[in-house]
């Protein structure tokens, strides 16, 4: 049997804008997450390099916990596992004021969070222990020496992983669907439910997530190159 | 960017184009392969689960295996086997029109919308959308839902009507059951809404079931069906023939009495209208 494509069903009636929505939540989930990945990777990717060994020990810990538990599980966590440690009052405030979406993006930032971490510590690691050094010598603290030297480097360095990294927490943004946070994927199932047109459904929704990640690699590669430290990255930027 | 389209574009024309090369129809495929394929649910008991004995069974693959599969071992003039594969509301569709099942026997409810892309056998059950709630919860049917949070399951028709008649309603839609009774059972929710026989199969289920009430008129007719690939009517006709020899045999009120009797698996008393709704779908010889 032959399938006929009827594509009239993405813009006819509701499935323009529940698109549009499901694209909006999927930015706004992913954005929150990628900042607290971002900020809880950068804090124990470093952490793991210093030179305080409990320190080290429990930025591992986060990691080897956070990453090696699937992410669904993290969704089921966050939203089923966590509420109930709360005060009655507080819950039921939270559950009138979205909380499969923060707890849908507590997993995706917390779960990235740990992989971002090993990013951002392979940077570091690639860094000449005399860049190190040399910030000691001139009377900086280990504090200083992160702040003004290591990290300003290794952010640089790490573009590419972290394009990639990024990307995936997009795409894992989907996974938010199975404690009902209404996003990208989700919608293109609303629009199965009502047209039982499934391919056109997931097709409008793969294109939407391929422009979407197409454009972030793109912008990454510019800041990539506009950031890039002459004669440590240039040669890279200059291609 | 031009040559990322191109190729695009020619996946999308091979991938379209690739499909009449299988034409072979659904009997056809069936007599080849010795072989009936159907969607079946894993998690909806009494229709089709996972039991204790960790069998898979259920009330709809029971109507496959003793109602349907004679019919077509009649039609090939050979014996065949089921092989079940696991669908969901999500899946259902594109598993019958990408020919990885040749027929969904699980909880669908037949639509005109759904009849747009599938063909439906028969109605094989009749039940309507009511609200599972906790014994205590003030909730007593659609009346009284406005503002509320109420689960319900992703890809049913029951969350569509919910959102037309009361969209004050917040709706919290989970792809799969065992989600959405978690959420009602931690309080995520106030009430979970599915149609009637799902709710009475997941709260005979419950580690509780003393806890949790069926409430609410039916708010929907939910005549369910089986689906397959559409304008194939041999094929359709022989799943048809199947039901109606059950019916009219009496073997379709055994296998019903075996599931939702009072000994069943979820008792559903079959009601004397819906008993004459299913004799009268039987056509003359």
């Amino acid at each position: 049997m032959r399938y006929e494509f009827n594509w009239s069903v993405l813009w006819s009636g509701q499935s323009g804008s529940w698109l549009l929505q499901g694209l909006l939540t999927t930015l706004e989930i992913s954005a929150l997450a990628w900042l607290l990945a971002a900020a809880l990777g950068i804090l124990s990717g470093a952490l793991r390099t210093v030179p305080w060994p409990p320190l080290r020990a429990a930025a591992a810990f986060y990691v080897e916990f956070f990453r090696n538990v699937p992410l669904l599980v993290w969704m089921f966590f966050w939203y089923f596992g966590v509420p109930p440690l709360l005060p009655g009052a507080v819950q039921d405030w939270l559950f009138n004021h979205g909380a499969e979406f923060w707890a849908g993006m507590f997993a995706l930032g917390v779960y990235h969070g740990a992989r971002m971490s090993e990013v951002i510590r392979s940077g570091i690691q690639s860094i000449p222990r005399t860049q190190f050094e040399a910030s000691q010598a001139i009377g900086l603290s280990v504090w200083q020496a992160y702040r003004l030297v290591i990290l300003p480097i290794a952010i640089r360095l790490i573009v590419p992983p972290a394009t990639n990294e990024s990307l995936n927490l997009l795409k894992n943004s989907s996974v938010a669907l199975t404690i009902s946070v209404a996003e990208l994927t989700f919608q293109t199932r609303q629009i199965e439910t009502y047209t039982a047109r499934a391919i056109e459904a997931l097709t409008a929704g793969t294109l939407i997530y391929l422009v979407l990640c197409v454009s972030i690699a793109a912008v990454m590669t510019r800041l990539e190159r506009r950031f890039a430290i002459p004669g440590l990255i240039a040669r890279v930027g200059a291609g | 960017m031009k040559r990322l389209l191109a190729l695009l574009l020619t996946l999308a024309v091979a991938l379209g184009g690739a499909a009449p090369a299988f034409a072979e129809t659904t009997l056809e495929k069936i007599e080849r392969t010795g072989t009936l394929t159907i969607g079946t649910r894993t998690g909806s008991p009494p229709f089709g689960f996972v039991n204790k004995q960790n069998e898979w069974v259920g009330f709809s693959i029971d109507l496959v295996e003793q109602a349907i599969k004679p019919a077509i071992e009649r039609k090939v003039g050979k014996s065949i086997k089921v092989e079940k594969k696991e669908s969901t509301p999500a899946t259902r569709i594109p598993l019958l029109t990408s020919n990885a099942v040749d027929l969904i026997a699980e909880t669908m409810t037949d639509t005109r919308a759904r009849r747009e892309s599938v063909d439906f056998s028969l109605t094989f059950f009749v039940t309507g959308a009511q609200f599972l709630v906790n014994k205590r919860a003030p909730i007593k049917g659609i009346e009284s839902i406005a503002g509320k949070r109420i689960a319900a399951q992703q890809g049913s028709t029951n969350a569509r009507i919910l959102r037309e008649r009361v969209p004050t309603a917040q709706l919290r839609e989970f792809p799969d059951q065992p989600a959405a009774f978690q959420a009602l059972a931690q309080g995520q929710v106030d009430a979970y809404t599915n149609d009637g026989i799902q709710l009475a199969g997941l709260k005979a289920k419950a580690p509780n079931p003393g806890d949790w009430v069926i409430v609410g008129d039916f708010y929907s007719y939910e005549p369910y069906g089986m689906a397959m690939r559409k304008n194939e009517s041999d094929f359709r006709h022989l799943v048809n023939v199947g039901l109606m020899e059950a019916i009219e045999a009496g073997k379709y009120f055994e296998i019903y009495e075996k599931w939702f009797g009072p000994k069943g698996e979820v008792p559903y008393p079959l009601t004397a209208e819906n008993k004459r709704f299913m004799i009268m779908q039987v056509v003359p010889k």
